[in-house]
């Protein structure tokens, strides 16, 4: 979007001082192709992204406005935002939902990179496990964890612990089969992600700093994080991001009540009342500005590291 | 956010720096979608093709491709449609196109969104499975071709005076849906572990204050836990002639207070301390099969012959009939009106109420579906077909099933039982 915007007005201002005075044309000219190029270089990118953005959720903005009702004459409403006590329970508690289970994934997908990083054998198995567990739905994924946790899943079954002995963890008030099934995938998309950038740059670093007599522990604090944090941050971020707006897992996994954004928002859109379609916009509207204001910090993080500089 | 970028449109175009350049985007892009959405609430109820007779629709109909949205959950339906159902009309010159959707809403939320982008004469969804809160709501949005059953020569099957057909859930039908099937509401039991099983709904939520944990119910809006609720409020209320079909907020507030007492008293002695519920009427089901609960229901009691058949359920499953009667519903085919395919479809739905089809999918191997035909006006003959169908250990037959049934309440009553029970049984824990 920047690209765009910061190029199209230099242009009309450089063509007019061409046609002003005749000399400088060509180097108008030149100025002008330098930043044709990379505008259409971006466009393919930009365009499909502006579409769902600016279309998405300015659609979105527009339906929690009551400006695109399903029936009757468009009005400018705050009414879908006003069940403030319900929604701040949603909030926060997919905020707590995505919260620990982006951090979690945080800390078990690095120590996995180091572990697929590390190049023996068990490494290379975590890694092939790792890049499979990418592969798998997380609808799949949910249906799994919840056959393996349940009151008389696989595990129950396995110690032969009879249903009203198991601890609820499908279902129950911890979220913890929530909890466990984002942890899971998304840290094998960490690890992978982190994986990607240390392995090109990690040997002749950790070599050297082995060589200068580093220890184990420092190598990993000195060379393996600091290099590792830039991609860590970012795949946090998009584990969060991700968490925080998917519906499936904690629809099926989760509890009645309270409700995750997510899940409170699909269940007004599904509403047989016409009237939910806004409040479950204003959900939407919610999700996304949560998610930017986190992208957002994650984002100045990420320009303060040394290794991103 | 519109008075907004009005604002800024004002702002004198020489000033452009990329700053305001950018807002000026926005705002252009702001005011396009508002005159877009401007023209998508429809002012005039979009209307279909128009045909004089049967013939008329049936060359019309020749070599379309109908596409029919129906939930997929449900294996046995899904054979029927695609086994039975579709060589039928193939037979016709349709071809019949089953699309599975995870809730019959995701049909009509299509429709919807196509219907608010002013794709007006080629949906993607040209026939659907439904009934209720769905058909309402769809009605409601003019979204439904209408006028359309009469002209189907099997209609005449059909009793045009069966207050199960001419209104759904309260909303007239106005020919805006064909009849396919009826449903019982039905409540489950194992007869290995319910010695002496309860006769009245009453006596099912006492049965379960006495068996702590064993009995749970969907929690709403699921279809299933949804018609459970309404049900204990027919029972909460002395019977369903106490309870005024169309919706006032006077009749909610007199009459759902003993509902949710009762439910409320009621939830300490359910499965996982009434603490949670199964989101869904197969997770229910599958607490059954796993011995978790002694009890449950279904608004579907076709699917468990073959559930007790292929072991997800255990041999001693019945299906319990009480006493003050259950609800009863039937669900029909809609056309959305913007389908450009409106003649097959309504080939097809004549197709799916002709005899053949409807002893084929009430045999409880095929599907176990009960029929919408009138069966007194029928030919002895065809009446024969029907009498000649194997009986299923588990469900009863329809007239045993159905005996006492309640109608189903106004669709309006529908969210507002359900938000009454999520805010304050579900949230009340």
């Amino acid at each position: 979007m920047t690209g765009v915007s910061a190029a199209e007005p230099r242009a009309p201002a450089s063509t007019a001082a061409a046609a002003e005075a005749g000399g400088a044309a060509p180097r108008a000219l030149r100025n002008r192709r330098r930043w044709l190029r990379p505008t259409l270089l971006v466009l393919p990118a930009v365009i499909p992204v502006a579409f769902v953005v600016i279309g998405g959720v300015g659609t979105t903005l527009l339906q929690s406005l009551g400006l695109m009702p399903l029936v009757g004459a468009a009005e400018l409403s705050t009414a879908a935002f006003d069940d403030t006590d319900e929604l701040l329970t949603s909030a926060l508690l997919s905020l707590s939902i995505a919260v620990v289970s982006t951090a979690i994934a945080a800390v078990v997908g690095f120590f996995t990179a180091v572990l697929i990083i590390s190049g023996n054998v068990g490494g290379r198995i975590v890694g092939a496990l790792g890049a499979a567990a990418v592969t798998v739905p997380h609808l799949v994924g949910a249906a799994t964890v919840g056959l393996l946790l349940s009151d008389s899943g696989v595990l129950a079954r396995i110690f032969g612990v009879s249903p009203e002995a198991w601890p609820a963890l499908v279902a129950g008030p911890t979220w913890f089969a929530v909890i466990a099934e984002y942890a899971w995938k998304e840290s094998a998309f960490v690890a992978l992600i982190i994986v990607g950038t240390l392995a090109t740059r990690i040997t002749s670093y950790d070599e050297t700093a082995a060589v200068l007599g580093a220890h184990r522990s420092a190598r990993l604090r000195l060379v393996l994080f600091p290099l590792a944090a830039p991609s860590l941050l970012v795949a946090s971020a998009i584990a969060f991001a991700y968490t925080l707006g998917s519906y499936e897992v904690a629809w099926m996994l989760g509890q009645t009540y309270p409700e995750p954004l997510s899940v409170m928002a699909l269940r007004l859109f599904n509403s047989a009342s016409l009237t939910a379609r806004p409040e479950a916009a204003a959900i939407g509207v919610i999700t996304v500005a949560l998610t930017a204001a986190v992208i957002a910090v994650a984002m100045l993080g990420l320009r303060r590291m040394r290794a991103w500089r | 956010m519109h008075t907004w970028s009005f604002s800024r449109r004002t702002t004198p175009p020489n000033a452009t720096t990329p700053r305001r350049r950018a807002l000026s985007v926005l705002a252009t892009t702001a005011v396009t979608a508002l005159a877009l959405t401007a023209c998508s609430a429809p002012t005039t109820t979009p209307s279909g093709p128009e045909f004089f007779d049967w013939s008329d629709v049936q060359v019309a109909a020749d070599g379309q491709t109908v596409k029919l949205w129906m939930w997929g959950g449900d294996d046995q339906g899904n054979a029927y449609v695609d086994d039975v159902l579709a060589p039928a009309a193939a037979a016709q010159g349709v071809t019949l196109e089953r699309v599975p959707i995870a809730d019959t809403k995701d049909a009509l939320n299509r429709v919807f969104t196509e219907l608010q982008a002013g794709r007006n004469d080629d949906g993607a969804v040209d026939l659907v499975w439904i009934n209720g809160d769905n058909f309402r709501t769809g009605k409601q949005a003019d979204a439904w071709f209408c006028d359309w059953t009469g002209l189907l020569p099997n209609m005449s099957l059909v009793s045009d005076s069966d207050p199960l057909l001419t209104e759904d859930f309260g909303t007239p039908v106005d020919g805006c849906e064909a009849p396919w099937h009826k449903a019982q509401f039905s409540f489950v039991y194992n007869s290995a572990t319910v010695e002496n099983p309860p006769t009245t709904i009453d006596g099912i939520l006492d049965w379960a204050e006495a068996n702590p944990g064993r009995f749970t119910y969907p929690a709403a809006p699921d279809f299933t836990g949804s018609a459970f609720l309404r049900s204990v409020l027919y029972s909460e209320s002395g019977g369903y002639e106490n309870v005024p079909s169309t919706y006032s907020d006077e009749a909610f507030d007199e009459l759902t207070p003993a509902l949710l007492d009762r439910l409320e008293a009621l939830a300490p002695s359910l499965w996982r301390e009434g603490s949670t519920y199964p989101a869904t009427s197969e997770q229910l089901t599958k607490l059954f099969a796993d011995g978790e609960i002694d009890m449950m229901m279904t608004y579907g009691p076709a699917t468990l012959t073959a559930l007790v058949e292929n072991g997800t359920l255990p041999d001693t499953t019945r299906v319990l009939t009480v006493d003050d009667g259950t609800l009863g519903n039937a669900s029909f085919f809609g056309i959305p009106s913007n389908s450009g395919n409106i003649a097959g479809a309504m080939v097809v739905a004549n197709e799916a109420l002709s005899v053949e089809q409807q002893v084929a999918k009430a045999d409880p191997a095929v599907w176990g579906q009960f029929t919408v035909l009138d069966l007194d006006a029928l030919s002895a003959a065809d009446r024969e077909l029907f009498d000649a169908l194997p009986q299923s250990p588990v469900v009863p037959s329809f007239d045993i099933l159905s005996r006492n049934a309640s109608p189903e309440l106004s669709a309006e009553w529908v969210p507002a039982i359900d938000e009454a029970w999520r805010t304050r049984i579900a949230a009340g824990q």
